[in-house]
């Protein structure tokens, strides 16, 4: 066996290994904090993998995601709310209802350069923001403002009502949540007109010149970021039955899509994925531990954590990552030259 | 906070009283002060974006820096609140020219060939998230008042009350951006500035040293928020956070004005400020910020580079 083909086996051998590890960890890792904070990553990492559709791929920085997370939370719960209808079912209505939200946003904002685009779509978040805490009811269904909705509990486990005991189920659902995402974004960075969205990110004059409708694929990429933001806010619903504007529609929460995005790698398959892999733990840690030190000690590092990454890599951690797995996985092998391994 | 007697962020009563047109130009004159001061909070970030082409999202941390600074001095030391602008204007001047040298340049410096470096804004907002929770580290979350000569009065105009704080504000507000129009026009600086933000690579060639008229830009802009710190001193609260109350409020006041110019930096200020007194006469007061995101919004299918932007900024 030559090396080369050594190091693609021990390449695969170690994702066969990574996969088995992340569906078997809930059979050993028995501390619901634990697993909540994991919960909370993939979910992070998620919708920063739907934000990277606009964010990373179209090369514009949308700042009012939570507005999508909130209408697929919102959308769901009402439905279960006042007609019984399952949130399996309303996490598709509210996805389309994001969908087509998103359409009407983005067809004048994506025209827009980029200081432009971030200051609409931000100014969009917090409007919606403004508008759920100032809606007491719509019709039948009640939205309740600023005091937010709780989802009425129903004992035991209970498939149809997504509602679950235990935190394994919210574990198995987000981490296949987050499978099919990532296939679809590397799905989409793989067909024709992911390359034209990519062209019309990093170069929209030449793209246009060359004849590509930089603004529809642009359009088509956020209704589809917006479809798969709003799926996410279905289970946030379910997983904490009880959500309130500030929280749900905030802008630290779309803020921190693009943080993670950036620190992981923008417009990169598995980047969003490491971002949350470092920044959420850091976040979570630091919250934790330090806050009853010094208040807003945690949110001086966060801010550093940021600062020092965009200094020093301001493409994102992939990039250092994958040479360093590269580097290790030539060790390992044996391999003299570094052939680029795309993990 | 555009009633004359209230101090700070305080719940606008919800009652909606008789309107009249003594209560409508009494609004008016409100919200007209309240929009110069927001139109000067405006005029900062705008100046940087013209310049850098980066929307500065730090911007509220630097009028929060600039409000404690003011706050201290005169805590400490009991000064006249305008005099005060004498040490906070130089202090944020370096702050921020400090600040760009350091922490900016080198990721501007990584992306000069990318015209908006998406980089750059993380960059501010993670000196936001660094610089609010260091003063809620050092000062804590309460919320300060600092009691000066001039908090309370008023100046009385026929039927009108017009307080004193925010009359001096209008005037501080027109001193600056009188004074920042003749520097851009007039001065050396000014002109290197302006050419720097036309075209970068254009004026480096020109032998303008575009770095360093970047620092000077956003020690401009930071001084200027210093400004609005002291001329908020008087009549509002200071806390960590008091930046962020003005952050999204400056972010549609730009946009609505157009990004990069001055003029509409005040304009879109008094616009908002007027929104902002106006409608809670006719309306729950809690549906007039509602109204201001429509605004911007519809402005932004209307014309998206704003009432005085230009169009290769959008």
């Amino acid at each position: 066996m030559n090396p080369g083909s050594r190091k693609k086996t021990i390449d695969t051998l170690l994702k066969i290994m990574l996969a088995v590890f992340v569906f078997t960890l809930p059979l050993w890792l028995t501390s619901p904090t634990y697993l909540q904070i994991l919960i909370f990553l993939f979910l992070f990492a998620y919708l920063t993998t739907a934000w990277n559709l606009v964010g990373g791929f179209a090369g514009v920085l949308p700042l009012g995601h939570s507005a999508y997370v909130g209408i697929g939370a919102y959308t769901s719960t009402v439905l279960f709310i006042t007609w019984g209808i399952s949130p399996w079912i309303g996490m598709w209505v509210g996805g389309l209802i994001a969908a087509i939200v998103g359409t009407i946003v983005g067809i004048p904002t994506l025209k827009l350069r980029g200081a432009y685009f971030a200051l609409s779509t931000m100014a969009f978040g917090e409007g919606v923001r403004v508008l759920a805490e100032n809606t007491m009811k719509v019709g039948p269904c009640v939205i309740d403002g600023p005091r937010g909705i709780s989802i009425p509990l129903i004992p035991g486990n209970n498939f149809t009502a997504y509602q679950f005991v235990s935190k394994v189920p919210y574990y198995y659902i987000i981490l296949i949540m987050l499978i099919i995402v990532l296939f679809i974004t590397w799905y989409v960075s793989r067909i024709r007109p992911g390359y034209y969205l990519a062209a019309g990110g990093e170069e929209p004059e030449a793209a246009q010149a060359l004849g590509v409708n930089v603004a529809k694929y642009k359009v088509w990429a956020m209704a589809l970021s917006c479809f798969l933001t709003a799926l996410a806010g279905t289970f946030l619903a379910q997983l904490t039955l009880y959500f309130y504007p500030k929280q749900i529609l905030g802008l630290d929460f779309s803020f921190e899509l693009a943080f993670i995005a950036l620190i992981g790698g923008r417009g990169t398959i598995t980047g969003p994925v490491i971002g949350a892999l470092i920044l959420r733990p850091v976040g979570e840690f630091a919250r934790i531990y330090l806050s009853a030190v010094l208040p807003g000690l945690h949110l001086v590092i966060y801010g550093l954590v940021l600062i020092f990454v965009m200094l020093f890599q301001p493409r994102g951690l992939v990039e250092p990552l994958t040479r360093f797995y590269d580097w290790i996985l030539n060790k390992v092998s044996g391999t003299a030259t570094g052939k680029e391994v795309k993990s | 906070m555009s009633r004359a007697p209230s101090r700070g962020p305080a719940p606008r009563d919800t009652i909606k009283s008789e309107v009249t047109l003594e209560a409508i130009i009494q609004a008016i004159i409100n919200g007209s002060m309240t929009g110069a001061y927001y139109g000067l909070a405006a005029l900062g970030l705008t100046l940087i974006f013209g310049v850098i082409k980066v929307i500065n999202f730090a911007h509220g941390s630097l009028l929060m820096v600039g409000m404690f600074a003011a706050y201290w001095i005169i805590h400490l030391t009991g000064w006249h609140p305008y005099a005060v602008l004498f040490l906070v204007i130089p202090m944020l001047f370096v702050f921020g020219y400090a600040l760009q040298g350091i922490v900016i340049k080198p990721v501007l410096e990584a992306q000069r060939e990318v015209r908006e470096p998406t980089e750059v804004i993380i960059v501010t907002t993670g000196v936001w998230y660094v610089l609010d929770n260091l003063a809620l580290m050092l000062f804590g979350a309460e919320f300060r008042t600092v009691k000066t000569s001039i908090t309370g009065q008023v100046f009385f105009l026929g039927d009108y009350f017009l307080p004193k704080p925010q009359v001096y504000g209008v005037v501080i507000t027109i001193l600056t951006s009188g004074l920042l129009l003749w520097f851009l026009k007039y001065t050396r600086m000014g002109k290197s500035i302006r050419a720097a933000s036309l075209d970068r690579d254009t004026a480096s060639l020109m032998g303008i040293n575009q770095y360093r008229v970047y620092n000077i830009a956003f020690g401009i802009g930071a001084a200027i928020a210093g400004i609005v710190g002291c001329v908020l001193i008087p009549f509002y609260y200071v806390f960590p956070s008091v930046g962020v109350v003005f952050d999204v409020k400056c972010f549609i006041i730009v946009v609505l004005g157009g990004l990069g110019s001055i003029p509409g930096a005040l304009i879109g200020g008094v616009i908002v400020g007027l929104i902002e007194s106006i409608f809670p006469m006719f309306m729950t007061s809690t549906w007039t910020e509602l109204i201001v995101y429509a605004v911007f919004m519809a402005v932004l299918f209307i014309r998206p580079a704003g009432l005085f932007g230009e169009k290769r900024d959008w």
